[in-house]
């Protein structure tokens, strides 16, 4: 199962990039990119930015079986 | 003298096991014999040649409000349904203050797919604010049984108001809510329902999806207390999502001892080793001692749509959307001539989307309000663009410009569409049959005879499952499952909702409009097939021969 977290309250994905993923390069890049859920959300209307039900995952797709 | 037997049926009585032929003998509204020969009654009925089941339990529907201007789940009985579970997706009519019951009302009507007319027009709020007075207001007054859940997104509400949709809730106020829960469980609710997906008409997101993980933790602990069931609407278009909540499903269920299920979940063409990945997920969390019940529907997607009603296919575009929702008819026609281009736009954009394939091409024209164009019924959006030289957005534009809005579209098998693949879905141990969505979603398709398909496509035509595997499917299991511990099983002393049904023509009709709701408009709706007679707690509710029996209200809160 791919690794995920849930927001703590106040958090963007930057803040769970630095927590989650500490020292990586542009690592809110990176997140949003294993989490297209949430950047297809900012098209719907006003963004209401991350929820605290949110899942985020914190790693890439894993390889197909 | 007994009240009703049912005799020399073949008794397939929901364990799964092989059925027998004999008398199934009713009184007081319990079952009192199965098998063998019953003596005299006031009322006797032959099922020589026939089934003799349980009476289905439908676990994920939505007839909250249908329920409170039709006694019958209007045509859910008559497919064998004698119990239905609503409140389902975070959506229950109560608790809710009243100054809450335009924004719910809004909410519910978008999200299930209810024409405004017929909420407003049904829905009376005559209980006043309670979960148990909605319930009191029900009892006496209902053909079919309902074991009600309450919903996550109403218990925010009443205890945050307006800040349920805008930040998590403080402990005083997690507090509160599982002091109302425990207040609704006791009321009769058979669990909570929360919402992982849905928006409101705004575009936000809806209560329930502003809960920490502390929040349904607690709530969680609740129902735990009461052995309750926790549902949930997940994130069903994605598998990793759909895998990560399982994964919190079943850290819930081991810490509080509860059963959970999560609704729905579609075999996917586009995903093909998605089921199987999260077949696994639910199996390892199995292992591990958790109850995680995945809900299937029997049926394959379609879905219809009209700009003369408003549709959530339409929600994903802005323009579309827009004029959909625009309530003056006089008004909306006027809007979509003003905005053609702009619709025509978007609507062509769908074949750039992901898996968009023809994107409006693959629409076929279900139904004209013309008589000259009744030739174009049956013909594919794709197919009439190319016959006039025209993009597909404009070919469906400008029938439904010249229909003044009332052309009917459908596309159909969507997805889901695979029997066989299906078939070994809903076969599978670990697998709940579910997620009809009983009384929602009422113009855009029909969620009524899901259980006759059952039966004609995955025991008649796939054989994926035994008639008895099926019939246990719809039954034992499910009352299982949601703790409903008197029904599901035809044993004595079980609550006496029956069924009787021809397992070689069992079935669902075809999708048929039907206006019997309240003010304009239409829904989709599906008659039984193979369907004799339907029995609630003793009371002969439906015949196929007399239909249904004027009066009939043998219902009950099935969990009071």
């Amino acid at each position: 199962m791919r690794r995920f977290v849930t927001p703590h309250p106040g958090d963007d994905l930057a803040a769970v990039a630095a927590r989650e993923l500490p020292g990586v390069d542009e690592a809110d890049h990176q997140l949003l990119s294993w989490n297209l859920h949430l950047a297809a959300r900012a098209g719907l209307g006003r963004s209401v930015g991350l929820l605290p039900s949110d899942i985020v995952f914190t790693e890439p797709p894993l390889p197909a079986r | 003298m007994l009240d009703l037997v049912i005799r020399d049926g073949l008794i397939v009585d929901g364990s799964g096991l092989p059925g027998r032929r004999g008398d199934l003998a009713i009184h007081d509204g319990k079952i009192v014999g199965v098998g063998g020969r019953a003596g005299e009654a006031r009322r006797e009925l032959s099922a020589a040649g026939r089934v003799v089941a349980p009476g289905f339990i439908d676990p994920h529907t939505h007839y909250d409000a249908q329920l409170c201007f039709d006694p019958y789940a209007f045509p859910a009985i008559e497919h064998g349904v004698t119990t239905v579970v609503p409140g389902n997706c975070s959506l229950s009519l109560a608790p809710l203050r009243v100054d809450q019951r335009d924004a719910f009302s809004r909410m519910f009507r978008l999200i299930e797919e209810m024409p405004e007319a017929a909420f407003d027009a049904g829905v009376d709020w005559r209980w006043g604010e309670t979960f148990g007075g909605w319930l009191d207001a029900l009892t006496g007054n209902l053909a079919l049984n309902v074991a009600p859940l309450v919903g996550h997104s109403v218990l925010r509400m009443f205890v945050m108001g307006p800040e349920a949709q805008e930040r998590p809730a403080t402990a005083d106020e997690v507090e509160q809510m599982a002091s109302l829960l425990r207040e609704c469980l006791d009321a009769g609710a058979v669990g909570l329902s929360t919402s992982f997906v849905d928006i409101d008409d705004t575009y936000r997101p809806v209560p329930s999806r502003w809960a920490a993980p502390e929040e349904l933790d607690a709530l969680s602990a609740v129902l735990g207390e009461r052995n309750a069931v926790l549902q949930i609407v997940h994130e069903f278009f994605n598998t990793d999502l759909t895998i990560a909540r399982i994964e919190m499903l079943a850290d819930l269920s081991l810490r509080h001892g509860i059963t959970t299920t999560l609704s729905p979940i579609f075999h996917s063409q586009a995903d093909r080793t998605g089921v199987a990945r999260i077949l696994d997920a639910v199996g390892a969390a199995r292992a591990r001692g958790a109850a995680v019940w995945p809900q299937v529907q029997t049926r394959p997607i379609d879905i219809s749509f009209t700009l003369d009603q408003r549709s959530l296919m339409l929600l994903t575009m802005p323009s579309w959307w827009q004029v959909a929702s625009i309530g003056d008819r006089t008004a909306k026609l006027a809007a979509v001539s003003d905005r053609r281009q702009a619709l025509v736009d978007e609507m062509d954009s769908l074949a750039q989307r992901p898996n968009g394939g023809l994107g409006a091409g693959g629409f076929v024209v279900r139904d004209v309000v013309l008589d000259r164009n009744r030739d174009l019924i049956g013909r594919s959006i794709d197919d009439i663009a190319t016959e006039r030289g025209c993009s597909h957005g404009e070919a469906l534009l400008d029938l439904t410009l010249e229909e003044e809005l009332g052309t009917w579209f459908i596309r159909e098998s969507i997805g889901h569409d695979d029997s066989e693949a299906v078939g070994a879905l809903l076969a599978d141990p670990n697998v709940h049959v579910g997620a009809s969505d009983g009384g929602a979603h009422v113009g855009s398709f029909s969620t009524f005879g899901d259980t006759g398909y059952l039966f004609s496509e995955f025991v008649r035509t796939t054989g994926s499952l035994s008639l008895e595997q099926a019939v246990k499917k719809i039954t034992l299991d499910p009352a299982t499952i949601w703790g409903i511990d008197d029904r599901g099983l035809l044993a004595p002393g079980n609550a006496a909702d029956v069924v009787v049904f021809d397992a070689d023509t069992i079935g669902r009709g075809p999708e048929i409009a039907s206006d019997d709701f309240p003010g304009d408009g239409i829904r989709w709706i599906r008659r039984q097939e193979g369907v004799d007679t339907v029995v609630v707690n003793g009371d002969v509710t439906w015949t196929n021969d007399d239909g249904y029996v004027a009066d009939a209200r043998g219902g009950v809160i099935a969990t009071r």
